[in-house]
């Protein structure tokens, strides 16, 4: 039981920072209808600019993950204008296809450049609080819950942003259609830019609380960006919930999968398996994935 | 052509004075001072102006592939063809070497194999830092007949193919591992978790400690990772709870996963401590494990592929020296190898008197070359398989990290008696 116990709560945390960056993920797709293949590129430079945050003006690290948001955000709001405007401006013709070479050609690029900016060593900023809590059986480094408590707190402030300001409700009426938010007033434009400059945010947040966990190097953000794609078609593509959900659900199936597989060799190589595995259940029940819409795409 | 112009003016000043009768007495030291002359620069103007020398170097420098390993050996080779380039060139022609990023794909080295060959005309190969991808690249160069020297690639199937074009100077699995386990059983450790990487490095690096631990009776538990994991935490929980837990772990990961899987270890109380020590290879090296690790790194122990500083040769101390100076950081061992072997590929077209690939790969059977980590030779010993073309004398040993912020170079050396500095494991258990 306290073995259960113990991968359950490792895989809640990791699950939380899964779902803070697909919520991201899923935010753009949702307002843009864009895949957003540069998504893990946006989760490593959020950390290394905590990192640098924290380096270079000395502020502590919570204080650097909020410098690191704010800095993605002004960096996903220039994206948007400079590589994905051209889209909904009539300039391009074939706009899924335009948003799926840009997007990956973002990634290919920010990671080489940041193995030239920032080296190809490994970095790390300090941890959040030093040692491990210890309640009786639980062992959880105070990073991982200082992470975990923090995106807690970030995707109920997105919920509510979401639910309760007039952007997020402009945001949401512009994900279910952008002509009729139009024609109540809405810029649908201006939208674009604020979804992905949040999504942006966002995977920087979840790259700045990962950062002091793991380590920064230029390819963290691969294997997080397939996990935020998994999530984001489990939730269901463009449910902001369903991701938070479906991060949850990922992160403890994992950890699950590799405390319980019989072969204890394999188990750990088979953690993307298991989510596969999860996704091809949960499609197979519900094709629209937990919490989907039916329309997904670009008007 | 300075050197061009002056020598035909001088010529036409001596036929000039040959013509006017000037005495024979002082025409003949004339004439032959001019020739001299005239040869020495024929032979500096030949030597700038010959075509130069083309290697062709592969290894990891950017992702998924170990870049930080790759990016070092780079640096090493470097600084190594601007020096051979300093002092004249190879055969009086100068040396340049083209670099190709593997990226630690086996397609990707495949194709930089065949891009060498084919489009730069490379006279051979060396590098690499991944042992599947090295299997590619023999492979096309096996087809090609172009000579392959390998620098940092474990699997023993790489010699063990028995390629007349495949050296190696790292250790093959067998020749380390084989000791490392061996030396773990002396230790006294009962059970012995090994975490690998499935890789052809990975999975043969464990099957051999795993063959030894067996003979011993060692009780044992394998776990395998992929390279791109950074969550060891649910597999760490489980080797912590089912059976006996482990009194050592020894990681078969190259590069910087491994400061993942310590980390993660320390942070749950798990290893390395008095009751559970943590064995790591040579990413573990690098000054950043501090950084990441921070006194997690503390009493981690890792095995070292180079001869440790106390027993450095000139050549070892002057690299060290020039590296630090150049690059800011010290030398780990692979660097050192990837020096070498630049250096023997080098020796072995001095020895051949050729950059023709069938004389280097001649040259390279036949040279003993002395390099920062030992002197160098390739036997064609094919009992056991691994041993063809295989330097055999590679020196290794085992540090332990005593001290935060420790050198590798400062460490206690616990193994092999010969260079010990202790003969305790710390911390005590």
């Amino acid at each position: 039981m306290t073995y259960f116990m113990l991968l359950t709560v490792n895989g809640l945390v990791i699950g939380l920072i899964y779902a803070l960056m697909a919520a991201g993920l899923t935010l753009v797709f949702s307002v843009l209808k864009v895949v957003n293949f540069g998504h893990g590129s946006f989760y490593m430079l959020g950390g290394y600019a905590a990192y640098y945050a924290i380096g270079l003006l000395g502020v502590p690290p919570l204080v650097g993950v909020f410098i690191a948001m704010v800095a993605l955000f002004l960096f996903g709001v220039a994206i948007e204008w400079l590589v994905l405007q051209p889209m909904y401006t009539g300039k391009v013709e074939r706009k899924d296809e335009y948003a799926i070479i840009v997007t990956f050609g973002l990634t290919i690029l920010l990671t080489n450049l940041a193995l030239v900016v920032f080296g190809p060593f490994s970095k790390s900023p300090p941890a959040f609080l030093q040692g491990t809590f210890i309640a009786g059986p639980l062992i959880l480094p105070y990073d991982r819950l200082i992470a975990a408590a923090v995106a807690v707190v970030l995707l109920v402030a997105l919920a509510w942003f979401l639910a309760r300001t007039s952007l997020g409700q402009a945001l949401d009426a512009v994900s279910q259609s952008r002509e009729s938010a139009a024609v109540i007033g809405i810029n649908p434009k201006r939208m674009y830019t604020v979804a992905f400059g949040l999504g942006s945010a966002l995977a920087g947040g979840a790259g700045a609380l990962i950062a002091p966990i793991f380590a920064l190097s230029p390819n963290m953000g691969e294997l997080p960006g397939v996990q935020a794609f998994i999530i984001i078609v489990l939730g269901g593509m463009g449910s902001v919930s369903g991701s938070i959900i479906g991060g949850i659900l990922l992160g403890v199936v994992q950890g699950l999968g590799v405390g319980f597989l019989p072969d204890p060799n394999r188990a750990l190589a088979y953690t993307q398996a298991f989510g596969a595995l999860l996704l091809i259940f949960v499609l197979l029940v519900r094709p629209t994935g937990l919490f989907g819409r039916a329309h997904t795409r670009l008007e | 052509m300075r050197s061009s112009k002056w020598l035909r003016v001088s010529a036409v000043r001596v036929i000039a004075l040959q013509r006017r009768g000037i005495g024979r007495f002082l025409m003949k030291p004339i004439a032959i001072a001019v020739m001299i002359a005239a040869a020495t620069c024929l032979l500096t103007v030949n030597a700038l102006a010959a075509e130069p020398i083309v290697l062709g170097w592969v290894g990891p420098l950017s992702p998924p592939g170990n870049f930080s390993g790759g990016q070092e050996m780079q640096w090493a080779v470097q600084l190594g063809v601007d020096e051979i380039n300093k002092a004249g060139g190879l055969l009086g022609r100068p040396l340049k070497v083209v670099y190709e990023d593997t990226k630690g794909q086996p397609a990707e080295g495949s194709a930089a194999a065949v891009r060498l060959i084919t489009r730069d005309k490379v006279a051979a190969i060396f590098g690499e830092f991944h042992s599947s991808v090295a299997l590619a690249e023999a492979d096309v160069a096996h087809k090609q007949g172009v000579p392959w020297v390998g620098t940092d690639v474990w699997a023993d199937k790489l010699t063990a193919l028995q390629y007349p074009e495949v050296f190696r100077l790292a250790p093959a699995n067998s020749l380390v591992y084989v000791k490392v386990a061996a030396w773990m059983a002396e230790q006294g450790f009962k059970h012995v978790a090994i975490i690998a990487e499935n890789t052809d490095f990975g999975q043969d690096g464990a099957r051999v400690v795993s063959n030894i631990l067996k003979e011993k009776h060692v009780d044992q538990k394998l776990v395998t990772i992929d390279l791109n994991q950074q969550d060891f935490t649910p597999a760490l929980l489980r080797l912590m709870s089912e059976g006996a837990k482990p009194d050592i772990i020894q990681m078969v990961v190259a590069g910087q996963a491994q400061y993942q899987i310590v980390k993660q270890a320390c942070q749950l109380g798990f290893a390395p401590n008095a009751k559970t020590k943590m064995l790591g290879s040579t990413g573990l090296l690098q000054k950043e494990v501090w950084e990441v690790d921070g006194d997690c790194a503390k009493h981690l122990l890792v095995v070292n592929i180079a001869t440790p500083k106390s027993q450095w040769n000139n050549k070892a101390k002057a690299f060290a020296a020039a590296f630090q100076k150049k690059y800011n950081r010290a030398p780990t061992g692979v660097a050192m190898e990837a020096y070498d072997t630049l250096g023997v590929v080098a020796a072995a077209i001095r020895k051949a008197g050729s950059a023709e690939r069938k004389d280097i790969i001649k040259g390279l059977s036949q040279i003993s070359y002395v390099g920062v980590n030992g002197t160098y030779s390739f036997p064609a010993t094919t009992d056991p398989a691994w041993a063809y073309h295989q330097f055999i004398d590679v020196p290794f040993h085992i540090i332990q990290y005593t001290a935060s912020n420790q050198a590798p170079s400062d460490a206690p050396i616990v193994y092999p008696k010969k260079w010990a500095t202790t003969d305790k494991l710390l911390p005590a258990n």
